[in-house]
């Protein structure tokens, strides 16, 4: 193996572990964020380091440090299962955090002959992997369920069981409507493929080639992920908290992390899967290699434009009501993170002219391309993120039994007639 | 068995109710109207930053910390009936009666003591009291203390609560009334 096959695996490995793991705290903060932004509240804005609030993210940090330094308990009545108490949830975080390992960041770096993918996990194989991975993660939830010895946890547990046989079927049944669409079942090659258009003025991407499929796909996920409003495992109005009832410390916080992982991993699939990837539409890897110049030239341009109107936005609502005499320190806080805003800017702005004085078949332009693409995927998946978090402070919770009838009743026979109907397309257009 | 079930139709379930899409899709438009409105301006919504800014809208009927009321001499009302410790649900009021030597009244509470731990502010001690002696009028929403016996309200502190509304004096024990 040469030094860059090295390099360029470790650098997919620890962008994949720090996307993955610091979008955790992120995400925690985002969650209560928006939640209280939707209910007209405020949400935690006021933890801060040396004054800095950061919008109120530290909050999480905090968190995490309380949840350390709680008492390590075990209830007396598990006896001599403890193992399998630190167990459960450790394979709740593993299996989520390896289902995030599969997914292609950027499109595959050509470094002399050899291309390299930008993957942690790089194999060809990767909806097998994230299918397998995901359904093992429901593992963590049965046994801390069930070793709980706690009612509620068993019935949270029994839950999760049980829909777990409702959801996997047209889960995984859309994939292979998927998988006959792309023909493929590596995850780079469905996004090179939705690089395409159809009919000459659609992105060929998933949601649009294949809208029913993508529908059951994100609802199944929906329930995979343990997320409102099929978090009928959880079900604190009914069951406490559901398979989590005896867990504390940090045994919680690994289901509670874990929980976050999976949804990240589950935005990171749906987007790879259906919207398209690192890829923006109608624009393909080979397009940005060939129109590098002109692409870099319309980013230095919108580039300050966005920065300003960021700055602008940042100095309305970095602040405290007009009520107040006091500001708290957040006129400083403003002052210096607009300095810092407008230095990085200006360093990307000398990166990209930097860039296109390169040569295009040079090194160079092939990171500032995957840069680019890493941040298209960082910024969709974000959304994605989002968009799971107001769905769940939208929806009420489905009852368990509808869960259930949803997936074996409507879900499935949809799916089946997805993949028929998929099968005929496919034949007939004699792919 | 079955006889008993009585099954109830549901009426006007419509198609689009029940593939829940449209409606799923008219909530989350309300939900992102509210967020999108709220990140554009964080102020634009009505809410308090507590501790820097205090609630100004505590009504008078707010049941707040107790307080002994006055006299007009600015000795204690209560006679030390023992009506607001019987009317108690949580039994967190203390009294020691003792006699009154100065001819104002036979009896005063040498000690009388409210547990605010075990207080759940119902208000019965205050509508027992026959002399207005005891009264939550006090506005104060937030009792703070590093150890258990913070909580345990002594008569001293008791007096030394001011009442936030009208009447700081005892009705039933003023100059007036005894005449």
């Amino acid at each position: 193996m040469s030094l860059g096959a090295v390099v360029i695996t470790l650098f997919s490995i620890v962008l994949a572990l720090l996307l993955a793991l610091l979008m955790i705290p992120v995400l925690v903060w985002l969650e209560r964020r928006v939640a209280g932004l939707i209910q007209d509240r405020k949400g935690p804005n006021r933890t801060n380091v040396l004054g800095f609030r950061l919008g109120g993210v530290v909050q999480s940090f905090a968190d995490v440090i309380k949840l350390v330094f709680k008492e390590e308990y075990y209830p007396k009545h598990i006896g001599k299962h403890e193992w399998l108490f630190i167990v459960a949830p450790s394979i709740l975080f593993v299996c989520a955090l390896l289902g995030f390992m599969v997914i292609p960041f950027a499109d595959n770096l050509q470094l002399g002959t050899q291309s390299y993918p930008i993957q942690a996990l790089p194999v060809d194989w990767g909806i097998l992997w994230y299918l397998s991975i995901g359904s093992i993660g429901v593992m963590g939830v049965l046994f801390g369920g069930w070793v709980s010895h706690n009612k509620y946890a068993l019935l949270g547990s029994q839950r999760a069981t049980s829909l777990m046989l409702g959801y996997e079927l047209p889960m995984g049944l859309s994939i292979v409507a998927m998988i006959i669409t792309y023909q493929t079942i590596d995850f780079n090659t469905m996004v090179a493929w939705q690089s395409d258009t159809i009919w000459g003025f659609l992105p060929a991407w998933g949601i649009v080639v294949q809208p029913l499929a993508t529908f059951i796909f994100i609802v199944t996920l929906f329930v995979e992920t343990n997320r409102a409003p099929f978090n009928v495992a959880e079900g604190e109005s009914e069951i406490v908290a559901g398979h989590m009832t005896e867990f504390s410390a940090m045994k919680f916080a690994l289901y509670f992390m874990g929980e976050y992982i999976a949804m990240n991993s589950a935005s990171a699939v749906i987007i790879t899967l259906f919207f398209g990837g690192y890829q923006l539409p109608y624009l393909s890897t080979n397009d940005l290699f060939s129109h590098f110049d002109a692409i870099a030239i319309v980013l230095m341009l919108f580039l300050p434009i966005f920065i300003y109107y960021f700055i602008r936005w940042m100095h309305k609502n970095n602040a405290v009501n007009r009520t107040l005499s006091s500001d708290g320190g957040r006129a400083f806080e403003t002052k210096v993170l607009t300095y810092t805003l407008i230095a990085m800017s200006l360093m990307i702005e000398l990166v990209m002219v930097y860039l296109i004085m390169q040569p295009k078949e040079s090194l160079a332009v092939g990171l500032g391309v995957m840069a680019l693409q890493i941040a298209i995927f960082i910024a969709k998946l974000m959304l994605f993120n989002i968009f799971f978090i107001v769905v769940r402070w939208t929806l009420p919770r489905f009852r368990y039994d509808q869960v259930q009838k949803l997936g074996w009743n409507y879900l499935l026979p949809l799916a089946l007639v997805n993949i028929f109907v998929t099968a005929i397309v496919v034949v007939a257009l004699g792919a | 068995m079955k006889k008993n079930i009585k099954v109830i139709e549901r009426y006007n379930v419509q198609w689009k109710h029940r593939i829940f899409i449209p409606a799923i899709i008219e909530g989350l438009t309300i939900t992102a109207k509210h967020l999108l409105g709220n990140v554009n301006d964080i102020n634009r919504m009505d809410v308090l930053e507590y501790p820097e800014e205090q609630p100004k809208d505590i009504s008078g009927r707010y049941r707040g910390l107790h307080r002994l009321t006055h006299r007009e001499d600015g000795g204690v009302a209560c006679v030390a009936c023992f009506m607001c410790a019987s009317a108690c649900p949580s039994e967190c009021i203390f009294i020691e009666a003792t006699q009154r030597e100065d001819g104002v009244d036979e009896k005063m509470p040498q000690r009388f003591a409210i547990d605010t731990l075990e207080c759940v502010f119902c208000g019965y001690c205050v509508e027992a009291c026959p002399c207005d002696a005891i009264r939550m009028d006090t506005g104060i929403f937030s009792l703070i203390g590093n150890k258990r016996e913070d909580f345990l309200l002594e008569k001293e502190q008791l007096l030394s609560h001011r009442g936030a509304f009208a009447n700081e004096n005892s009705i039933a024990k003023s100059g007036v009334a005894s005449k």
